[in-house]
């Protein structure tokens, strides 16, 4: 093998990774609210592509080093959830068939952040792309990689790994996971169902968030890049199945990965499609996913 | 061949597993005319799989259902509804956002003319002391109501057998004796067969009765004979309630 | 209100939208505004009847209207059919398309049916991107000649005229049905659909002639639609369009006659009267599927019409009747 192909190979593989453990934590974070609280957020690609662009503000015009910014975002995030939960998302916790409510109703936050961001950042720009996080560039033999997106691997890893232990060592992790399991069992456990769910939908969010700003520190973003990102979402959720966080890893990777090597011969839109159809073929087969408890 | 010792529903041999679970090992059972057959047993003796299997609802793996002497394996439950073979389940459904009356309607709609749909209507109403309640929409009525509502849907339908499942789930003592005398009435106008686990009832109605405990049948006849046989003191009657 | 009052309410309508067109002539704008709330009417009562009385949302909607109106394009410019003949054909192939796209409904519950239904939306948004054979892509196809009556072209007035008895067509066909026994057979699946197959319902038979019934409208709906703007893309067919019809049908109240109707008369207008800031129309939809999911599930005309004795007794019915709808 010639070294060309060594260098596309591995830069494929770089890419698959870091697309891969991004997905997943975006996808682990719309699996936790929907296992948890059976909330299926249509608007996770809205929300994260609007965590991006809350750090491109901080960053562009005050001027924050990214990661500043970044942190400062991620507590506006848990701010924002925590009030979105309080006027809205409460209202339905009692609701039977609250999951296509819910969904429906996301599908209308969709609408009201992306008309916000056609009003403002739409008009500004069409690309948007964060400085540097980090300087310089690591060599892996003959692969150079940014040290940026060495640190998007590292702590999308890192994040994937505490969700999954805090899920299952930590106590509101068990709480969430009883939760998730079966609602009135856990409620005469002693378990309080409702801070349950505030946790989750505050937690999926700040997540998905923390996704969002990773992809940003690597890539260059435009807005369509929301809408993308939530059919890959749930994608990956329906696929790996809702609630389970090992099967959101697995899943995003092979999505990512699949992205990665798509993108070299055709259109990304073509790795969309695929998308898709996993998750129609899934639905249609195995509606619980790959990967269920 | 005399007609009436044709029995109504006939399982030969079904088996049944879900994923490697067998949920029904080998079971025959007969209703026969103008006899009230009850199928007793504890949770998870397959009782609902084999009312499942007799309604439509599941196919078995091996062996055959019978109503009215013509095999039926495999069929929807409507295509047995339009037989004459319909079912209550465990629990209640009634069409929530309609009148008693638009149930009956929709419960009906098989029925060819609109001069057959409400022949009966007001007798049945009245003898299930729906009456009054024509015009309540169904999921404001009580639990006692909605039970007898789910016995007048099925009797727009002209059933020759019903299989109920567990009739008298969720009511009081009192409803539980005022259904009792209803389903006793009821015999007269369709063949029953009943599933419950609470012996009072068990040996109010049924003139025979099937025990199915893991998927098997274990006992088979009346009920003052099966309540003595050990196999079924042993491995039943010692967790249930009288 | 009562039926007597109902039907005089209803003449009172059919009247006022016949002798409309000719009241508007003298300003296109409005006149094309009827023309549009007349359209979005006939295609609220398909969605109506799938999502108000059979009680499944297909997302997909805008997608089925989309096949007829780039078929309907495809027989009658390459083939040189007459719009009156390509129109039924090319909304019967929709409806072919939208029994089969509605298969899914058999064995998919609530939630997982609608995000089965974006997905086959979202796909079918891609395929008339990316195979331009048909569409002609992103670009759309413009210059679609109006339709010929009586050997003149049909404009002006006379064009909403004709879309008028359309949509009274539509609502009357609508109106028919659901006081046919099919009709209760639908509402029987919406319900409950283990009782009403244990009451001798077909309810397989009985989805998929719910969505061949639906996707007539949403066929015709799309062909009056390319005719009358003169111009389609895939934008018009996507994701957003469908959530507006069921808008439309939610806001309104579903599972109602009138309900449509009301909703199609306040939503219908708004992107065309709030033209000059299209991301308002964006928010104000947004809001407003929030506020209906939130604050108004039966609707306008069910909050109104039909008090809180239905709609308590709704409420206590969907929380008895609740599946585990995760699996």
């Amino acid at each position: 093998m010639s070294d060309a192909t060594i260098l596309v190979l591995v830069s494929m593989l770089i890419t698959g990774v870091l697309l891969g453990l991004v997905f997943a934590l975006v996808a682990a974070g719309v699996s936790i609210m929907y296992g948890c609280i059976w909330l299926p957020n249509a608007s996770n690609g809205q929300v994260f592509v609007l965590a991006g662009l809350l750090a491109w503000s901080l960053t562009n015009s005050l001027g924050w080093s990214v990661l500043a910014a970044s942190l400062a975002v991620l507590a506006a995030g848990g701010v924002m959830a925590w009030m979105l939960e309080f006027t809205l998302i409460r209202r339905l916790y009692e609701a039977p068939n609250r999951n296509i409510d819910y969904f429906v109703m996301t599908l209308g936050l969709t609408q009201i952040i992306s008309g916000v961001f056609s009003v403002t950042y739409a008009r500004y720009n069409d690309q948007y792309e964060l400085p540097k996080t980090i300087e310089g560039v690591t060599f892996l033999g003959p692969m150079p990689i940014t040290n940026t997106r060495l640190f998007v691997i590292a702590v999308a890893a890192l994040a994937i790994a505490a969700l999954f232990a805090g899920l299952r060592y930590h106590q509101m992790g068990r709480a969430l996971r009883a939760v998730f399991q079966n609602r009135d069992a856990a409620a005469l456990r002693g378990v309080d169902v409702k801070s349950v769910y505030r946790f989750a939908f505050i937690l999926g969010t700040v997540v998905t968030m923390l996704g969002g700003l990773l992809y940003a520190m690597a890539y260059s973003f435009d807005l369509t890049l929301a809408w993308t990102m939530s059919v890959t979402a749930f994608a990956i959720m329906i696929v790996g199945g809702p609630g389970s966080i090992f099967g959101a890893l697995v899943v995003g990777l092979v999505f990512g990965l699949t992205q990665a090597g798509v993108s070299v011969v055709a259109s990304p839109t073509m790795a969309t499609f695929a998308y898709l159809g996993a998750m129609l073929l899934i639905l249609l087969i195995k509606p619980s996913g790959v990967f269920n408890r | 061949m005399n007609l009436d010792a044709v029995p109504l529903l006939t399982t030969r041999s079904i088996c049944k597993s879900f994923g490697g679970v067998k949920a029904l090992k080998d079971v025959s059972v007969e209703v026969r005319r103008a006899e009230v057959l009850g199928i007793i047993g504890p949770n998870g003796s397959g009782k609902t799989s084999l009312v499942n299997l007799m309604s439509g609802h599941l196919r078995p793996d091996t062996g055959e259902v019978q109503f009215l002497g013509k095999v039926t394996t495999g069929l929807k439950p409507h295509a047995l509804a339009e037989r004459g073979l319909t079912r209550t389940y465990q629990a209640v459904r009634v069409f929530g956002s309609l009148t008693v009356d638009q149930c009956l309607d929709t419960a009906s709609l098989m029925r060819l003319s609109h001069g057959d749909r409400l022949v009966d209507r007001q007798e049945i109403l009245e003898w299930l002391e729906l009456d009054l309640l024509k015009k309540k929409v169904s999921a404001s009525l009580t639990l006692f109501e909605q039970r007898r509502l789910e016995l007048a849907m099925r009797l727009m339908l002209k059933p020759k057998l019903m299989l109920l499942d567990e009739p008298v789930g969720g009511l009081s003592s009192q409803e539980v004796a005022r259904m009792i005398v209803v389903l006793r009435q009821l015999r007269s106008r369709c063949g029953i067969l009943i599933i419950e686990h609470t012996m009072h009832v068990i040996r109010e109605l049924a003139d025979r009765v099937v025990v199915l405990i893991a998927g098997e049948k274990v006992a088979d006849g009346a009920p003052s004979a099966v309540l003595q046989d050990s196999r079924v003191i042993d491995e039943y009657l010692g967790s249930a309630h009288a | 209100m009562t039926k007597a009052h109902s039907n005089i309410l209803g003449g009172i309508v059919c009247c006022s939208l016949v002798a409309l067109p000719f009241a508007l002539q003298s300003n296109k704008f409005l006149a094309f505004i009827l023309g549009m709330v007349l359209i979005n009417m006939i295609w609220a009562c398909g969605m109506n009847v799938l999502y108000g009385f059979v009680g499944l949302m297909p997302l997909m909607y805008a997608g089925i209207a989309g096949i007829a109106a780039y078929g309907m394009i495809h027989l009658t410019r390459a083939e040189g059919w007459s719009f009156w003949v390509a129109m039924p054909v090319a909304s019967l192939c929709a409806a072919i398309v939208g029994v089969l796209l509605g298969l899914p409904s058999l064995r998919l519950k609530g939630f997982y049916f609608t995000l089965c239904s974006l997905v086959i939306q979202t796909a079918m948004t891609l395929v008339f991107s990316y195979f331009p054979k048909y569409t002609n892509g992103d670009t759309g196809i413009n210059q679609i000649s109006p339709p010929t009556l009586n050997g003149k072209e049909l404009n002006g007035a006379m064009f909403e005229v004709v879309l008028v008895l359309f949509a009274l067509a539509a609502v009357g066909s609508v109106a028919f049905i659901m006081s046919r026994p099919l009709g209760k057979r639908f509402i029987a699946v919406r319900e409950d659909e283990v009782l009403a197959e244990a009451v001798g319902i077909d309810v397989v038979r009985t989805k998929v002639l719910a969505f061949f019934l639906v996707s007539l409208y949403a066929g015709v709906g799309g062909c009056l639609y390319a005719v009358y703007v003169g111009f389609v893309s895939p934008r018009a067919f996507d994701i957003l369009s469908s959530l507006a019809i069921w808008l439309i049908v939610a806001f309104g109240g579903r599972g109602s006659i009138a309900g449509p109707i009301v909703g199609t008369l306040v939503l219908a207008p708004l992107p065309y009267l709030l033209q000059e800031v299209p991301w308002a129309k964006d928010i104000i939809l947004g809001v407003l599927i929030v506020g209906v999911i939130l604050w108004f599930p039966g609707g306008i005309y069910g909050s109104l019409f039909k008090g809180r004795g239905v709609r308590a007794a709704v409420r206590k019915g969907d929380a008895d009747r609740m599946v585990d709808q995760r699996v």
